[in-house]
């Protein structure tokens, strides 16, 4: 497939005022020999976006956005809202990160749609996320304020509200349900799956991100590899959220943009339709990145280690690539929970700390979320001072300077990662979506196993993922929904 | 466990309303209030003050200012905190860690390398509130979130589960939320009713997991 080389997308100004496309004067794919390799051409099968961040992947206008919203919505249930009432539209800043005009869309269309159907007053209320993570300042950059008139973000360090579900007492962040009602929008993209497991995976934001620091807490230590998301479900249908829970609306998404909108009154409905997408878009990528070997990682975006992208997938499915996590047979504990009293024990069920993993780049990351335990004993370089005074500066990653050293600009920063790994093999995460940024080395490796890791999910796992989750089966080769 | 501390919040008193939500987030209760001067000019009546020595770079405090009042400095010269080991024995650490189902080397604050064990000492030192554990260990600064839940588990085991929150109506801490091993009997058997009402989340097996017995996991 031949596609003209696609530049790193430009790094944004920040809430907390950094200005990092001013320092950032090299982009990894600038470097010679990072190629540019389309995932379609990993992954033919996926549908055509209808829409894209980019106009080498599809449409970049959103108007068929708006039409689907508009179309969806229409087949809603709104009785529930009375006329005067107030309606939080709850959103997440991975909505603007990934699919950005789209989101707002789809945004705008449903507030539209609810205020001139029912007569009630709807405010945009942003959950949030990890800490103090270092967004591009989405408020300013999507003019979101003079869209929505009332808009607000809502911090997990801000006042909580306590309520009570089938699991015992949980904790939520009062703002975003500060309301007679609320209508949940989510992104379908992979994030965390590794925690989520592809559970209930629309419910999940419930058990995580419109929740309070203590439950968030709870859900990493309060319960199982793979359980997780009983916290996303239990606080669901708690009776607080029920009395107020009116409908989802999601971007359901490829590793290239959005295919299509959806949206339900019933939300677990929607999660059962919206789950063998998921599957047949994302999976074969996912299972890929364990065919990633002795490589060099370049993170040059916002976003911080497992919350950068690449192609359209997170870091996380690498780091965590040494274990089929989609597999519900499988028990694998995090790597870095598991204590060091028990690895020779339990060693062989873990996941992380992927040993393909040889080096690490830091050209621009962002800050606010725990990642010191991720690079632990693997050559870590930076690629200038100033990048290195921010990251040192970020509350969750203090011991950033003994751990990583500076180096003399990218480029060397790059050769360095690849000499220890002994290998060409460069993958970079700077958010660029339906396309990976890596070496020609691996460019290679990943076309050549390509096929063989199809066949593998098709045949072999596929058929037993959906079957643990009582899913219809899913076919690679026919349209989608056939 | 140990935090370096590289940067101080400081106050933009011309700025500042006195609204008091940096006091109520602040995970070291380093901020208070004072009255402003009648030759301070400025939109509130109070002005926050910072305790810089006990100010661990968290940054909550600016997350929530609504003003922009609130800016962080690098230090000069950068201080550490929670570099001093425990002065309680090996052997009671490790029963507060068996007693809320840790082991002591686990590690529970990821971002200042923290341990079980490291909060357990802290606690049995006379560490007996979260903003206390936090000065001493560094822990709750960073994320601030993902140790929560086993430090307010362990000061509730050693009888120090009814801290006043400080200040009284703050939002650095809440409440203890319900976990997966509320309900495994004394036969490690998970309720029936739960295991019944998720019949596709292997709830049973996490809980062995959770245990460490991955034959049966």
């Amino acid at each position: 497939m031949a596609i003209a080389p696609m530049p790193a997308p430009e790094l944004l100004p920040t809430w907390n005022g950094r200005n990092p496309a001013a320092v950032v004067t090299t982009r990894a794919a600038e470097l010679d020999g990072i190629v540019t390799l389309p995932v379609r051409e990993l992954n033919p099968w996926l549908p055509q976006p209808i829409w894209a961040p980019h106009e080498h992947l599809g449409p970049t206008d959103v108007e068929e956005v708006r039409e689907r919203t508009r179309a969806r919505l229409q087949q809603l249930d709104w009785s529930k809202i009375s006329s005067g009432d107030r309606v939080n539209l709850v959103a997440n800043p991975h909505g603007f990160a990934l699919s950005g005009d789209a989101y707002v869309a789809m945004l705008e269309e449903t507030a539209h749609h609810v205020e001139s159907k029912t007569g009630a007053k709807v405010r945009l209320r942003i959950a949030e996320s990890m800490g103090h993570i270092e967004n591009p300042d989405w408020m300013k950059i999507f003019d979101l304020e003079a869209r929505f008139g009332d808009a607000k973000e809502c911090p997990q360090i801000a006042q909580g509200v306590e309520i009570d579900t089938r699991v015992g007492k949980m904790y939520l962040t009062k703002q975003l349900f500060s309301a007679d009602h609320f209508i949940h929008t989510h992104v379908t993209e992979m994030r965390e799956g590794y925690l989520h497991r592809m559970q209930d995976r629309l419910f999940k934001p419930f058990g995580m991100a419109y929740t309070r620091l203590e439950t968030r807490s709870a859900y990493h230590f309060g319960y199982g590899p793979r359980t997780g998301q009983l916290v996303a479900r239990a606080v669901f249908e708690s009776e607080f959220i029920q009395n107020r829970y009116v409908s989802t609306v999601v971007l359901n998404t490829s590793p290239e943009g959005v295919v299509d909108v959806d949206a339900d009154n019933d939300l677990g409905a929607l999660d059962r339709r919206v789950a063998t997408d998921i599957f047949r878009n994302y999976a074969v990528l996912i299972r890929l990145m364990s065919e990633v070997k002795d490589v060099t990682v370049v993170f040059d975006g916002h976003g911080n280690t497992v919350y950068s992208y690449a192609g359209g997938i997170p870091f996380d499915v690498l780091y965590y690539s040494n274990a089929d996590w989609l597999d519900l047979d499988n028990p694998a504990l995090y790597a870095a929970l598991l204590p060091d009293s028990m690895r020779g024990l339990v060693g062989q069920y873990m996941m992380g700390e992927n040993a393909n993993i040889k080096a690490y780049v830091i050209n621009y990351m962002a800050n606010g979320v725990p990642y010191l335990y991720l690079i632990k004993g693997i050559p870590t370089f930076v690629s200038s001072p100033q990048v290195m005074d921010w990251l040192e500066q970020d509350p969750s990653a203090c011991w950033i300077r003994d751990v990583a050293e500076v180096t003399n600009g990218l480029a060397d920063a790059v050769d360095r990662g690849k000499r220890i790994a002994k290998s060409d093999n460069v993958l970079v995460y700077d958010g660029l979506p339906g396309a990976l940024h890596v070496s020609e080395s691996l460019a290679r490796d990943l076309r050549a196993a390509a096929p063989r890791v199809t066949e593998d999910v098709e045949k072999v796992r596929m058929p037993k993922w959906l079957a643990q989750r009582d899913l219809p089966s899913v076919s690679l080769s026919r349209a989608r929904h056939a | 466990m140990a935090k370096r501390i590289t940067m101080v919040a400081e106050i933009i008193e011309d700025k500042c309303t006195g609204c008091n939500k940096c006091v109520l987030t602040c995970p070291t209760v380093a901020i208070t209030m004072r009255p402003r001067q009648p030759d301070e000019p400025g939109p509130g009546r109070n002005i926050a003050v910072v305790q810089k020595d006990v100010c661990y770079n968290a940054q909550n405090c600016i997350e929530l200012c609504p003003d922009d009042a609130i800016v962080m400095r690098p230090l000069a010269e950068p201080f550490e905190v929670g570099t001093e080991p425990p002065k309680a024995s090996a052997e009671d650490i490790g029963q507060l860690c068996m007693r809320v189902g840790l082991l002591p080397d686990m590690l529970v604050c990821v971002c200042t390398n923290t341990t079980a064990g490291d909060l357990a000492g802290a606690i049995l030192d006379g560490s007996h509130t979260p903003e206390g554990v936090a000065i001493a260990t560094g822990a709750r600064t960073g994320c601030a979130e993902i140790c929560l839940d086993p430090i307010l588990r362990m000061l509730a085991a050693t009888g120090h589960g009814d801290a006043p929150r400080n200040p009284r109506n703050g939002y650095q801490w809440y409440g203890i939320p319900g976990r997966l091993m509320d309900f495994v009997g004394p036969d490690g058997k998970l309720d029936a009713e739960l295991v019944a009402a998720y019949p596709l989340m292997p709830l049973q097996k996490d809980v062995n997991a959770m245990m460490f017995n991955m034959d049966e996991a």
